[in-house]
């Protein structure tokens, strides 16, 4: 390290105190919990879902973007091991439609708070976090109170949820509010990029992931999932697999240049 | 991909029933008359129903409901003793306490009391002895025998109580509840006569004919009823205990020393009311639900608030700590002379033994009891569990209903 540098480092430690500065180590270890959807939980968060961690589903914009199905997504696959809590901020949840992504609703607790309640919908997350409910999903949606309202429920959640090492996933409408950049650890910005098609009926939506932030690893990744909307009207004996799948990827085959050819003719 | 284990909770429900509260009472208050006809009600000469009759006055052919004159002609030796409902409910108090001390969740009504036995319990090896435990100090409190049921639902421990004896258990295992019920008449169902009676019209006789029957089919003869009796038919109702909360209200009041406006007097005061009544929630072993501060204001109506916070408080700090909540919303205008600091949705803050080979297995008590207070603040649609409806037919919004998350251990 540079004298001038050690220096400087030196002085602001001598003035503000050994705290102020601290050398950057590994990145923060947390346990997590697999999704079972390779994508997400290798490339975009590592291991899966953060334990004590509050994990953001963001929208890249307006319009549709699947964030509120992917929350779905998950909590149906966590209802089948713990004991799972929505709260539905954006009152959209079908719980038919949670049952055909197989959902096990003995599991489930559906808080419905009212609509923009956005404090109230935490303060009750919170409750339930603290009583030892191990995985809540947070739907945010209507239109967004001042955050003067709520930031200070959300940081208490997120307080509850590292104490508990829960599992916290909250969906939320963009433009993304700062209190919620802040106290989220991994935030997943998803866009749609597109519907899919079967048989002329609308058989899914395509949707675009990137690790905007992450406290547990490096940002950036980016992936594409397919959710696939399950039949109307199925049962949840039917619906066995989760919805949430990975298109295969086609390799991309690049020509090898003729490096003697080419040196023949130059 | 999953974890292998999954939380479940094997439901057991006991009850116990035993002559009506308000029988007992008499007895307790003129024992001469154990084993004379006695008719709880009133005098005769009131135009009221027979509430309860002993042995020998049954024997006789007094039967409960019938008009009191005519209970007069069947049993002229009866001896009529008017309701006591205080000493009704000093009984069914010192019911729920005794059966408190081996059950989370108990339900007394006049004449069944409900105790949750699910789980294991660290004194007892297995669910008898549990439930000789808890049937041996009823028979303490009431000084009578018991009859005793246990079961996987409320509906089939009651049944299972009726077909038992006083004095001894009858336990229906899970999975047995169908061929417990299968011999039994229409009658026992909890629903309207006319529904048994068209029951009969179709030429069922037995709760095992009306099992065999698919949902669809009741369901379109008898609306929603139908679903209800497809259930219970199979030992499968959803009538969990429903525990009566505690009507006990304790409050604690400090009248200050001259009437004053200062918050850090009035704060000290109402930390010590909170401490006070935290220590004696302590001893009882107690939680409140609800806690309410009062300012009486000198020579103008008392000021007061109150919430239902989201966890009950058990003790001196945790109660300050929802007492200190409260404090931002009292805005006196004048002089305070005295504070006050109420308590009420007293319960015991005991809980069972958790199964500590069974992930969450106490979490989920504390979730669902979180859960209950929710609502109780918040309403009672901000909190449900969601349920698929067994035959739902074309409409998609029929595809599922909203129920309560019930009391741990109960029938869902």
């Amino acid at each position: 390290m540079p004298d001038s540098l050690s220096a400087a480092l030196a002085t602001l430690r001598s003035r503000y105190g050994p705290q102020a500065l601290r050398r950057g180590g590994s990145p923060e270890q947390a346990g997590t919990w697999s999704t079972a959807v390779p994508v997400l939980d290798d490339v975009l968060t590592p291991g899966g879902l953060p334990h004590g961690r509050v994990t953001l589903l963001a929208a890249a914009g307006r319009g549709p973007s699947g964030r509120l199905t992917l929350l779905q997504s998950l909590a149906a696959l966590a209802s089948r091991s713990h004991d799972t809590g929505y709260v539905d901020l954006a009152g959209t949840l079908d719980p038919g439609f949670l049952a055909d992504l197989g959902a096990d609703l003995d599991a489930c607790l559906v808080i419905s708070p009212g609509p923009e309640k956005w404090e109230r919908g935490l303060v009750m997350a919170r409750a339930l976090v603290t009583a030892g409910m191990p995985w809540v999903g947070v739907a945010l949606g209507g239109e967004q109170s001042r955050a003067s309202l709520w930031e200070h429920a959300l940081a208490a959640l997120a307080e509850a949820v590292a104490k508990r090492g829960a599992i916290c996933v909250i969906a939320t409408p963009a433009p993304v509010a700062a209190p919620l950049r802040h106290a989220s650890s991994l935030t997943l910005v998803c866009a749609a990029a597109g519907w899919q098609r079967a048989n002329g009926d609308v058989a899914g939506l395509r949707v675009r992931l990137t690790t905007s932030k992450s406290k547990l690893g490096a940002p950036g990744a980016e992936a594409t999932v397919l959710l696939r909307y399950p039949r109307p009207y199925a049962t949840a004996e039917v619906v066995g697999l989760p919805s949430v799948v990975v298109p295969r990827l086609q390799p991309i085959t690049l020509p090898i240049p003729d490096v003697a050819g080419v040196a023949a003719r130059g | 991909m999953w974890p292998a284990w999954r939380l479940e909770v094997e439901v057991r429900v006991l009850c116990a029933r035993h002559p009506h509260l308000g029988l007992l009472a008499a007895l307790r208050r003129y024992p001469e008359l154990r084993g004379e006809p006695v008719i709880l009600g009133g005098a005769p000469e009131l135009r009221l129903p027979v509430v309860a009759a002993s042995a020998a006055a049954r024997a006789a052919g007094v039967r409960v409901g019938q008009p009191l004159r005519q209970a007069q002609q069947s049993c002229p030796a009866a001896v009529f003793v008017p309701l006591d409902p205080a000493g009704i409910e000093r009984l069914r108090a010192a019911i729920c306490v005794e059966l408190h001390r081996l059950s989370p969740t108990v339900e007394a009504g006049d004449e069944e009391a409900f105790g949750d036995l699910s789980g294991r319990h660290a004194e007892f090896p297995d669910e008898a002895a549990w439930a000789s435990a808890l049937a041996r100090g009823l028979r303490s409190v009431l000084d009578v025998e018991i009859a005793v049921g246990v079961a996987g639902s409320r509906f089939v421990a009651r049944l299972a109580a009726r077909a038992s004896h006083p004095g001894r258990i009858r336990r229906v295992r899970s999975g047995d509840e169908a061929v417990f019920l299968a011999p039994l008449p229409l009658d026992v169902l909890p629903v309207d006569p006319a529904v048994t009676a068209r029951l009969a019209a179709f030429g069922l006789d037995c709760l095992g004919a009306v099992a065999g029957l698919g949902p669809a089919d009741l369901q379109r003869q008898f609306g929603p009823d139908g679903l209800r009796l497809y259930r219970l038919a199979r030992g499968e109702d959803s009538g969990g205990i429903h525990p009566v909360p505690a009507q006990r209200a304790w409050s604690e009041r400090l009248m200050l020393d001259g009437a004053t406006g200062d918050l850090e007097i009035l704060l000290g005061g109402v930390r010590q009311c909170a401490t006070a009544l935290g220590g004696r929630l302590t001893t009882e072993a107690l939680a409140a639900g609800e806690v309410s501060v009062v300012f009486e204001i000198e020579e103008a109506e008392p000021i007061s608030a109150s919430v239902v916070p989201a966890a009950a408080s058990g003790n001196a700090g945790e109660l300050w700590t929802a007492v200190l909540g409260l404090l931002g919303e009292l805005k006196p205008q004048a002089p305070v002379a005295a504070v006050r600091v109420g308590v009420t949705r007293l319960s015991p803050a005991t809980g069972r033994q958790a199964d500590l080979l069974r992930p969450g297995d106490g979490a989920r008590e504390a979730v669902v009891a979180t859960a209950e207070r929710l609502r109780s603040r918040f309403g009672a649609t901000t909190v449900r569990r969601p349920r698929l409806a067994l035959d739902p037919g074309d409409l998609p919004e029929r595809r599922f209903t909203w129920e309560a998350p019930v009391a741990a251990g109960a029938t869902r």
